[in-house]
């Protein structure tokens, strides 16, 4: 599928160039905004990348997929990181990993069939202290319980 | 005791607040002094890096070069990905303007006019908090072209913030420039060190958020004020961050030196239902793990963790009970390291993930006390052979954990189990391709 | 010089030299995958870890710069230790596939199992897959499996070929490498990778699974795809070229040699084309005769032709004897100053790394050969129109193909009177020769060429002809061969009847009177070394290995690295 940049996202990648000597360092911020435009890191968006920075598409693909945050494939509308890391499991981390996991029936990186959930094992999150945890796309939930957490599901399923 | 980084002032985040209470001041003063007066006072000062391998700061800064035609920069480090370490997001929160003011003087002492910010890509919101914050610093004159005015100085800098996208290794000073760079966040070989080629080929130094957050006090309240903090030999407060089976889990700023069991039962309120505590990893999971029973007297600094044979690290306190399975937390601290190693060195490349396996394998209940050995000869294998730190990361754990909690592990092991195949030398493979495939 | 201290051996250095490049110039060689001289130094493979002397940890000599009174242990137990770690560590998710591997044999993980490893693996666990059998270019097949993560091809691809193709995708264990979704690695060096790796992960599509490397010999030749002359060894079994890669020489290729001289230029060797047999036109039809009867057939029809209608055209692909011979039966023997040979370029072949305009592997040692018309002879073009002109009625053609180069003179060669050609293959001249001689290919030979840089090298027979004589001509042996028996592949495979046209000439010459004493392409060489001025007092036996550089017009030093 083809893909080119928004002329807004475009004037965002210039002024991500402009914090740097050279073009190449604005790849990380251009790949967010290509993942935002379009869902998931595609071949072609590589491409796109790499021609509006002026390097290789070698280069682009090296950093996408040496990076966690760069999906390329699609990620559900709501994608759910849970962390499993050591202070999350020592307060329930891997109850709640269980728990979302069975509740739509899908594994790590996995998505739901109407494509609204999907789901990610994620390495420690700096929310130790605040362990357990669960992220939704960009935003943490904290603190939680199973209680929590079926609340949390619950409500974004209905925002739906 | 007086808090130097998170003091408890409402709204502190806001700028005018910030200003309220003395802020950009300390800027102020050190713009009428030397970059070499500021590089000695932090010096002096005993400033310690606060992002694991507690260095002298003024002793780093010191390395850059006094005369180059290339530019300087300042990184400072948020990546903040070490399991068990979540301090530097309530800077970034509570009180974001003293760690700009911090990179302000940083970068006027080592005479760097851009600084970057790297921070973890997961941390979006903490990302917004600092821009705004460096927003209104901007705004007010403290950063960029209105500094002449504000500071009536030569001297300009600016402050970006870089987004990281999901590695853990991005920590690593090194790897933390390549990946700004935008490149593969691969650990550069070392020799030359940053100062000498960093960014671009540029000297460059690397600070932690915490280290440069203390600047601005020891600027304002002088070095003595600060070398007199906590232990003498490495002074001031640490944030640090207790986590797992205490009963209030959290980020608690302490002078240095504090005991382990005050952090613990003082600040941090205990053990749920008092339980004894089997384990504590004292500076985040890539630091060797004390024992429960070993606690007694272990004062939380440099060198006194040192003496109980383990390390500050980023001061992340992981506290277990005595109900936690040991084998799951190594095996999952195994994976963690695992998932993260770059790839780019045999030793961590191969070894963390044998490491991981035969954990796992164990945790399966088929491992035998022959494994145990193993573990510990791998992880020697990765010790002080690989190109940066992840590979003692990944081996202390293993190593120190087996080692220390040896009776533990025996246990675990202790009904011999036959492997599923005689011929050690040859490897598993369980499944083959189908002949179809290898005819083509 | 400053000294550095290895394995208690006080050696001399250059000031900015790493420990590994102290060690290598002085004979000491530290193992080493990742590392090469000529790219940079990425120091992942960790293999060359070194002691030194007050350094807390051990160091990498690849990346560890030599100082003065350094002390490097490179055999210290704790230096062992590391190695036996590194090579354990790299064969835990190798395949182990060398019996079915190219690369075994020469392959530096299967030599270093052996030299710096215990032998044996304690890993038990399931190993990680990756892809196999992956296409990366038209001529390179990667197998993930079996690939250490070293790095070499990306970075040769990077500042070698100045074509970054490849990178590095994913992390950790599961790093593998790839080029973008789509995308080829088809730069025209993209075979200096199968080189380069030092293990089986990169491999040739030609040459996969054709021969295991031991089964073959190898011997020092020349490629002769263009005037830069990269230095080759030549891979043969049952005496039949299977491969062709490059010998390092860093005055002419450093380690590199392109793509099609590769795979291009030796070809035609072992090709269906190949003349087997002199051949003299009877009734229309070339057919098959004894080297005298070509002889005795050559030398009456020449002797028919007043000087003036005879042409010698030579060629920029034989070497110097043969062109000097050339040159010489035509002046002294046909009497005939109308002499040249055809310049092959192709501007569009000729880049900026080592391949040539000329793509020819000697034109300027056919010119220093005497391969020039005299002074009232006709020159190449001289020559041409003459033919157009039915003014020649004689050419001799040697090892080239006039109506490929100039179809629209197909006519008037048809109309030639007489047409003898030397060559390796038929092709469009031989459809109109009275007379074909089966050249011997620079394969099958000894001889010199000079380069487009005035670097003399030396080529040498890989594959044995009848007359070759292959323990007196110098040839290496393989495995197979090392009886000497009929059993060895030496007896096996055709051998042709081919000779070098210096040889050839030799013996017409002879039957017209005109007596030569030369046995060897050596005496050739010292003859002309004799007569040339540019080489005098150059040594066959000097010319070695890497050649000699000559002072000749347009004499560019040259840095391929």
């Amino acid at each position: 599928m083809e893909f080119k940049f928004t002329e807004e996202n475009l004037t965002r990648i210039e002024q991500e160039v402009k914090k740097y000597p050279e073009r190449k360092p604005a790849v990380m911020a251009a790949l967010y905004l290509a993942q935002e435009q379009n869902g998931y890191i595609s071949n072609e968006v590589i491409k796109e990348v790499a021609d509006v920075l002026g390097i290789t598409a070698e280069d682009v693909l090296g950093v996408v997929t040496f990076y966690t945050m760069y999906h390329q494939k699609p990620m559900g509308k709501f994608h759910l990181q849970v962390c499993t890391n050591v202070s999350c499991m020592l307060r329930g981390g891997y109850e709640i990993w269980d728990q979302v996991k069975d509740k739509f029936g899908i594994e790590n990186l996995g998505i739901t069939e109407d494509q609204n959930f999907s789901l990610e094992e994620v390495e420690c999150m700096g929310s130790c202290g605040t362990a357990p945890m669960i992220a939704v796309n960009e935003d943490y939930y904290e603190n939680l319980t199973n209680e929590k957490v079926e609340e949390i599901l619950e409500s974004l399923k209905s925002t739906n | 005791m007086e808090k130097i980084l998170l003091p408890d002032i409402e709204n502190l985040h806001l700028i005018d607040v910030y200003i309220s209470n003395g802020g950009y001041e300390a800027a102020k003063k050190a713009f009428t002094q030397t970059s070499d007066d500021i590089i000695d006072q932090v010096k002096k000062s005993g400033l310690r890096g606060r992002g694991g391998a507690a260095f002298s700061a003024g002793l780093k800064w010191s390395f850059m070069p006094k005369t180059t035609d290339k530019p300087k920069y300042l990184c400072v480090n948020g990546d903040e990905s070490e399991p068990g370490s979540f301090k530097d997001r309530q800077i970034f929160e509570i009180n974001p303007h003293q760690m700009i003011e911090g990179t302000i003087i940083t970068c006027y002492a080592i005479g760097a006019k851009t600084a970057y910010v790297y921070i973890r890509g997961e941390y979006h919101k903490w990302i917004r908090l600092l821009q705004k914050a460096i927003d209104d610093a901007y705004e007010k004159g403290f950063i960029g072209k209105k500094m002449k005015e504000t500071f009536n100085t030569d001297f300009q800098c600016d402050i970006y913030i870089h987004k990281g996208a999901g590695a853990y290794i991005c920590g690593e000073e090194s790897s933390l420039m390549n990946s700004l760079e935008g490149k593969r966040g691969y650990p550069r070989v070392k020799p030359p060190f940053p100062a000498q080629n960093g960014l671009w080929g540029c000297p460059t130094t690397i600070n932690n958020v915490e280290t440069i957050a203390n600047v601005p006090k020891i600027i304002e309240k002088g070095w003595e004020w600060f070398s007199k903090i906590g232990h003498p030999k490495h002074p001031g407060t640490l944030l640090f961050g207790v986590s797992g089976h205490v009963n209030k889990p959290g980020v608690y700023e302490l002078p240095t030196g504090t005991l382990l069991t005050d952090i613990i039962y003082k600040y941090a309120g205990g053990v749920p239902n008092d339980k004894k505590i089997l384990c504590v990893i004292p500076g985040g999971t890539s630091m060797p793990p004390l024992r429960g029973d070993k606690l007694e007297g272990v004062k939380m600094d440099a060198e006194s963790l040192k003496e109980a044979e383990s390390a500050i690290g980023t001061g992340g306190v992981i506290v277990m009970d005595e109900d936690t399975d040991l084998v799951k937390v190594l095996a999952r601290i195994a994976h963690f390291y695992h998932h993260e190693s770059c790839g780019q060195c045999t030793p961590c490349r191969e070894g963390t993930g044998w490491l991981e396996k035969i954990l796992k394998r164990i945790l399966a209940g088929n491992g035998s006390t022959s494994d145990l050995e193993l573990l510990i000869t791998v992880a020697n294998q990765i010790e002080g052979n690989t190109i940066c730190a992840l590979g003692e990361a990944a081996a202390w754990p293993v190593k120190y954990m087996v080692e220390r909690f040896r009776y533990y592990f025996e246990a675990r092991v202790n009904d011999e189990v036959s492997l599923p195949i005689a011929n050690k030398v040859h490897s598993m493979r369980e499944t083959s391709y189908p002949l179809a495939d290898v005819k083509k | 010089m400053p000294n550095i201290i290895i394995d208690a051996k006080t050696l001399e250095f250059k000031k900015g030299q790493t420990i590994i490049e102290a060690a290598q110039d002085n004979g000491i060689e530290i193992p080493h995958f990742c590392w090469h001289p000529k790219l940079s130094v990425s120091g992942n493979c960790r293999i060359c870890l070194v002691e030194v002397e007050q350094m807390p940890k051990l160091v990498i000599a690849c990346s560890t710069i030599a100082s003065e009174g350094m002390v490097v242990h490179t055999k210290s137990e704790k230096v062992i230790a590391a190695q036996n770690a590194v090579m354990e560590f790299l064969l835990i998710n190798h395949p182990l596939d060398c019996p079915i591997c190219d690369e075994a044999g020469e392959c530096k993980l299967q030599d270093y199992a052996y030299k710096y490893s215990l032998g044996e693996s304690r890993f038990v666990e399931e190993k990680v897959q990756k892809d196999k059998r992956i296409k990366l270019g038209p001529n390179v097949m990667f197998d993930g499996e079996r690939c250490i993560s070293c790095s070499r091809c990306i970075r040769f691809c990077d500042e070698i070929a100045k074509d970054p193709e490849l990178t590095f995708v994913q992390r950790g264990d599961h790093v593998t490498i790839r080029t973008y979704p789509g995308q080829e690695m088809d730069n025209p060096y993209s075979m200096n990778t199968i080189d380069i790796c030092p293990v089986g992960a990169l491999t040739s599509t030609d040459f996969r699974f054709k021969a295991r490397v031991w089964d073959m010999s190898s011997n020092k030749s020349v490629c002769v795809g263009c005037s830069r002359g990269c230095n080759t060894d030549i891979w043969v079994r049952n005496n039949e070229i299977l491969r062709q890669t490059t010998r390092y020489n860093e005055k002419v290729n450093s380690f590199w040699m392109c793509d099609h001289g590769r795979l291009e230029t030796f070809k035609h060797v072992n090709a269906e084309s190949r003349v087997h047999y002199p051949q003299i036109r009877k009734d229309g039809e070339l057919v098959e005769v004894g080297w005298d009867e070509a002889f005795s057939e050559a030398v009456s029809h020449l002797k028919t032709f007043p000087k003036d209608q005879i042409a010698v055209v030579g060629s920029p692909f034989a070497t110097c004897e043969d062109n000097f011979i050339t040159a010489k039966f035509a002046k002294s023997v046909l009497s005939t100053g109308n002499l040249d040979f055809i310049r092959h370029t192709n501007p569009e072949f000729a880049d900026d790394i080592l391949r040539n305009e000329d793509v020819t592997p000697n034109t300027k040692g056919a010119v220093l050969s005497g391969l020039v018309p005299s002074q009232a002879g006709l020159d190449i073009n001289g020559i041409i129109k003459a033919i157009k002109d039915q003014k020649i009625k004689a050419l001799y053609l040697i090892e080239d193909d006039l109506v490929q180069c100039f179809p629209e003179l197909e006519s008037s060669i048809a109309k030639l009177e007489l047409l003898i050609v030397h060559t390796s293959n038929y092709n469009s001249s031989t459809n109109y020769a009275d007379i074909v001689f089966p050249a011997s290919t620079y394969a099958e030979k000894h001889g010199t060429f000079l380069n487009g840089f005035g670097v003399l090298q030396r080529i040498r027979p890989a594959v044995a002809t009848a007359e070759l004589d292959r323990a007196l001509d110098g040839m290496n042996m393989s495995r197979l061969d090392k009886f000497g028996t009929k059993f060895d592949s030496w007896a096996a495979g055709k051998k042709n009847e081919a000779r070098p046209t210096w040889k050839i000439l030799v013996s017409i010459s002879k039957a017209l009177g005109y007596k030569m004493k030369y046995n060897m392409a050596e005496e050739v060489f010292s003859d002309m070394a004799s007569s040339i001025i540019e080489l005098k007092g150059i040594d066959y036996d000097e010319i070695s290995e890497s050649g000699v550089q000559l002072k000749v017009e347009d004499n560019k030093t040259v840095n391929a690295g």
